[in-house]
């Protein structure tokens, strides 16, 4: 049979250029795989919610209920009845988040590495693509259930879209489908872009951020230098690397699966239907920061330009959308800011330490985002403390002391040695890989 | 960064604890302060997602470092035989077909009683998962051949 095939499509060939294609072994790679991964039990999941979900805000009678509810609702408690319904729904929503956490711990990576740097400059900016993309599917499925919870807290989305001057009310009617909530093609509109042309976007860029890598290859761990100086050093594709995935794959299903079944995320039957009664909501985790933002930036600080029909410039313009913009733009160009000594290609993956001005800004960065989030909290019980001013003042403040602090720590371990990468001594010849 | 060392995996397990934990009590506090639960607020999901990836890639992490080594050189290896592997993966795949067998039951008994014990379910499914997980490690690290290759920077493929 094999031989009969190979006589037809070459194999042989296929195998010797991609199945034993050397792919360098490092930890901090899983991440990636992780989010991948995660991709792909959203869509599996996927696959089975919309064969039981109803797009439709037409009222229908449910058996238990005294009142009619909207069908997308109905049809979500329904999904909820069959067996094992609601722990795949539950696990649906718990990979959206992980994959977002693992793009994201996926791009510290590649940022504390320097694995950004040339060549990877294109794959750089198209992996800061996918996670917007990411983002903004989550942010889109988020009010498919159409429970009370998720439309109110998908309108704070809906008003940061409806903010941009001039063109934010048109965009988003396009993507809410008319005024947000209350047209009927609210949830048509939602769940086709949720389940169809998001996905296909969010799919082109992977298999573009797949097919970049594969070309230009990893980053190694240092010590590769050592054994192997200007070759790539690891274990063919097949069987180990598709193996090792395949065993990542298993724990991820694993874990996902357990806390999905312990942990039911998004219970509707907690929130109810939608109703006149606005609950204290916030929205998802990742867009906390941009909450926070929300929440610190006075009303006060809005104007009109009276040019075609006057273009309002207020708070949830700059909170929602410019400053999230110059950091998205800021990070898109941190690879054209950083160069490698001779302009040469960045074959390996860089020691943090030894890089103190970048890794402590990154901290820094993670710091803002952290006091962001925090003020998101500003009015919650327990967070009296929290005033605006105060929420400024951490949200300044924090940062560039970490960014110092972190400085000097790491000059004060490794001294006048910080700005070099460890020497490296050749190793002559092959051997048997040493066993941990 | 400098080799495909374990530190770096413990300690994102210890995170993951950590921010597990930090979830926990965070519930906690909310049960004692009102009574019930009805719901894991966005913080608590947020601090669980990153609890579960730093596990994850915790995890992984030190299953590679146990098959692939802290650092690689060219060649292949195999492991001495033993029979204590084959052993073991007798009995883990008799345990994952009893699992299996209870798994379709969780489901006949939801269909049958219109109740679905969700924790019960998704730990038994997990179970079984993680199973094969353990039968796939076994295998590769007592019955594959361990190969490590260096190939030149310059590649033919896909272009």
């Amino acid at each position: 049979m094999y031989q009969w095939l190979d006589e037809r499509l070459d194999l042989g060939r296929l195998n010797a250029k991609l199945f034993r294609k050397v792919f360098p072994v490092h930890h901090t790679f899983f991440l990636g795989e992780i989010t991948l991964f995660s991709f792909i039990v959203l869509v599996l999941t996927g696959v089975f919610l919309t064969l039981n979900y109803e797009p439709s805000t037409q009222l229908v009678k449910v058996e238990g209920l005294t009142d009619p509810v909207q069908a997308a609702y109905a049809s979500i408690l329904y999904i909820d009845s069959l067996p094992f319904g609601a722990v795949i729904r539950s696990v649906h929503h718990w990979s959206a988040h992980i994959m977002i956490a693992a793009a994201f711990l996926h791009l510290l990576r590649i940022l504390l590495s320097g694995a950004y740097k040339k060549p990877r400059e294109l794959n750089w900016i198209i992996g800061i693509l996918m996670l917007v993309v990411t983002i903004v599917v989550a942010f889109l499925g988020y009010a498919l259930p159409y429970d009370n919870y998720a439309i109110t807290a998908t309108r704070i989305g809906h008003g940061i879209a409806e903010s941009v001057p001039w063109v934010g009310v048109a965009v988003a009617q396009i993507m809410f489908g008319g005024d947000f909530p209350g047209s009927s093609h609210n949830i048509p509109r939602l769940y086709s872009l949720h389940v169809l042309w998001m996905p296909l976007v969010l799919m082109g860029l992977i298999g573009l951020h797949l097919l970049i890598m594969i070309k230009q290859k990893h980053t190694q761990p240092k010590y590769a230098e050592k054994v192997a100086p200007g070759k790539i050093l690891g274990v063919p594709a097949l069987p180990q690397q598709g193996l090792m995935s395949g065993v990542l794959f298993l724990v991820f299903v694993a874990v996902v699966f357990l806390i999905g079944g312990g942990f039911l995320a998004h219970p509707v039957e907690a929130y109810g239907p939608l109703s006149a009664n606005t609950p204290n909501v916030k929205p998802d985790w990742y867009f906390l920061w941009i909450y926070g933002l929300l929440k610190i930036i006075p009303s006060s600080f809005e104007f009109t330009i009276p040019l075609f029909n006057g273009g309002k410039f207020g708070p949830e313009f700059w909170g929602g959308v410019v400053i999230p913009s110059i950091l998205l733009v800021g990070a898109i160009l941190i690879p054209f800011f950083s160069f490698t000594e001779g302009n040469v290609k960045q074959r390996y993956l860089e020691l943090p330490s030894r890089h103190p001005r970048r890794t402590s800004l990154t901290i820094a960065g993670l710091m803002f985002l952290i006091m962001c989030t925090m003020a998101g909290y500003i009015g919650d019980p327990g967070m009296e403390w929290l005033t605006i001013s105060r929420a400024w003042l951490l949200i300044i403040v924090v940062p560039i002391v970490t960014y110092f602090v972190s400085f000097w720590i790491m000059r004060a371990i490794w001294g006048e040695t910080w700005q070099k990468e460890p020497e490296i001594e050749l190793i002559v010849g092959g051997g048997q890989a040493p066993r941990a | 960064m400098y080799k495909n060392d374990t530190i770096v995996p413990f300690g994102a397990i210890l995170a993951a604890a950590a921010l597990f934990l930090m979830t926990y009590l965070n519930t906690h506090m909310r049960v004692m302060e009102s009574g019930t639960v009805p719901h894991l607020t966005v913080g608590s999901i947020g601090l669980m997602a990153f609890a579960m990836v730093l596990f994850m890639y915790g995890f992984i992490g030190l299953i590679s470092n146990y098959l692939e080594g802290s650092e690689m050189r060219p060649g292949k290896h195999m492991a001495p035989p033993s029979s204590l592997p084959m052993v073991a993966g007798v009995v883990l795949s008799l345990l994952l077909v009893g699992l299996s067998g209870f798994f379709a039951r969780t489901l006949v008994y939801a269909a049958k009683e219109g109740f679905n014990p969700n924790a019960l379910q998704g730990g038994v499914f997990a179970a079984m998962m993680f199973l094969i997980a353990l039968l796939v490690v076994i295998y590769m690290k007592f019955f594959l051949e361990q190969e490590v290759m260096a190939e030149a920077d310059k590649a033919e493929f896909p272009w």
